[in-house]
């Protein structure tokens, strides 16, 4: 299973300690691995097919961009492959535009039943796996309401109501990370989140990560749907959580 | 009565268009005015006992800060007698340090009973007016629901402060409370502007209690009957959560 990590700050940030330990405790995910960050409003993405962390070796180009990359939000994703060809082009994270926005959406999990949908708005069309379409999907379901809003176009609504929808149309098991920038969105319904705020160890942001444990010997909160949901959603700002929603 | 005005986005993003207009509509308040910003992660805040607006023309510290001063967070307020004093010290935004944030807080309103209250945490605010008051209770609340549990929602927690806060202290409430990251606006009996401008006009998201800064498509906000008020929440250019306090 694949697996994510996040950062958010108030100020630009680099995770030049908890990314390689990220990737090293990841490190039975072989099939790709990739950093996407935020500098001024753009996203960017640098990613890999090769393996992040090997034999107690850093992949050369992780090991840099964990020291250079400074962004309010870094989101990391290394790929354990479940659907699509193993290829720089299908390792995450992965960016559409939507309205202007950037967004960065990274992924884990596994729901067949989305790879036959094709994107309205916006379409990742190199992509051929579950993650292309979970990201078009939501990035549709957030335009559809955004244009449907006669009022106030209210963006956590949105994408909590969208990703309720995405497990009703589309069952499956679904852990994602997006961003625009400006706020983080991290839903499951299949995994844990494990967060962490104010390290002594590492970087004094916000981290959130699936690896199991955390990253560093510290009280790392962990957060799951509970029973009887069909998943969470958390909203993050800089190193808070503003909304904690079980659905 | 007072005015406020608020600056959402997801850069760094200066006012020029809209502080100028906002005082010149304000100028009915003539008891002073302040700028509240970040640089980093510190609050910075400019203000002034003076007029905003007079002899036909916008304050010339005013005029230059809009021009200068750009931050993903801007809050400005004009303040009417009501809000109480005449130094600039007594004038809004309000700083205070707490959840490892530099909040700014300014307040438009009509509260009685408020000004005795006592603050439970350190610092306090040291000036003689009941909307820094407002503050420091809703600072205390914060305090009190996620000093131990930083995993708690940050809304979810303001929301519980806020309830507390109109049973303790009913009255009239409009306030912007805001971090380097996030911006909080509640309000119980005015209606707010909201603006979202697009990427080409700045892609900002602009919240006010004046009508009209701009000919564009704004939208009023406005607190529903048989509810505590109404709660937005925005985190850049975006309004992530608008909703009614019960």
């Amino acid at each position: 299973m694949c697996d994510l990590f996040a950062l958010s700050a108030e100020v630009n940030y680099s995770a030049p300690k908890s990314l390689p330990i990220f990737a090293a405790r990841a490190g039975r995910n072989m099939d790709g691995w990739g950093i996407g960050f935020f500098r001024k409003n753009r996203a960017y993405v640098e990613k890999s097919a090769a393996r992040a962390y090997r034999e107690g070796r850093f992949h050369d180009g992780f090991q840099r961009l964990a020291r250079v990359v400074s962004s309010k939000f870094i989101i990391a994703h290394v790929r354990l492959r479940t659907s699509g060809p193993i290829d720089e082009c299908h390792s995450h994270p992965f960016v559409l535009q939507l309205k202007g926005d950037d967004w960065i959406f990274a992924h884990n999990g596994k729901a067949s039943s989305i790879e036959s949908y094709r994107g309205q708005k916006v379409r990742l069309d190199d992509v051929v796996s579950d993650s292309g379409r979970t990201f078009e999907y939501l990035m549709d379901g957030i335009a559809a309401r955004h244009e449907g809003s006669s009022g106030v176009f209210r963006l956590f609504t949105a994408v909590a109501d969208t990703s309720r929808q995405l497990i009703e149309q589309y069952p499956g098991s679904y852990n994602y990370l997006l961003t625009n920038g400006s706020v983080l969105f991290a839903f499951s319904n299949h995994r844990q989140f494990l967060l962490l705020r104010e390290s002594r160890n590492l970087e004094r942001a916000l981290l959130l990560t699936t690896v199991e444990h955390g990253l560093s010997e510290e009280n790392w909160e962990r957060f799951s749907r509970r029973s009887g949901s069909i998943g969470f959603l958390m909203a993050i700002a800089g190193s808070d959580i503003l909304f904690k929603e079980d659905m | 009565m007072c005015d406020i005005f608020a600056l959402s986005a997801g850069v760094n993003y200066t006012a020029q268009k809209y502080l100028p207009i906002f005082a010149e509509k304000g100028r009915q308040n003539m008891n002073g005015w302040g700028f509240g910003f970040y640089r980093g992660n510190q609050a910075l805040v400019e203000k002034s006992a003076e007029r905003v607006y007079d002899s036909e023309q916008v304050h010339e510290s005013f005029q230059r800060l809009a021009r200068v001063v750009d931050s993903r967070i801007i809050v400005s307020h004009i303040s009417c007698p009501l809000s109480g004093g005449s130094h600039s010290a007594q004038n809004h935004p309000f700083a205070l340090s707490f959840l490892n944030h530099v909040w700014l807080f300014v307040h438009v309103g009509l509260i009685k009973g408020i000004e005795d209250y006592q603050t439970t945490n350190e610092p306090g605010i040291d000036v003689d007016v009941y909307p820094a008051r407002v503050f420091e209770y809703l600072r205390d609340q914060l305090i009190s629901y996620l000093q131990y549990t930083s995993y708690e929602s940050l809304s979810r927690s303001l929301v519980k402060g806020i309830r507390n806060l109109l049973s303790d202290y009913p009255g009239y409430y409009s306030f912007f409370l805001a971090n380097e990251s996030v911006l909080f606006a509640f309000f119980n009996f005015r209606s707010l502007m909201l603006l979202r401008e697009s990427e080409s006009y700045g892609n900002c998201l602009i919240v006010t209690s004046i009508e009209g800064l701009s000919d564009r498509e704004w939208i009023a906000i406005k607190p529903e009957e048989n509810t505590l008020g109404k709660l937005l929440v925005a985190a850049g250019p975006d309004v992530l959560y608008l909703g009614d306090v019960v």
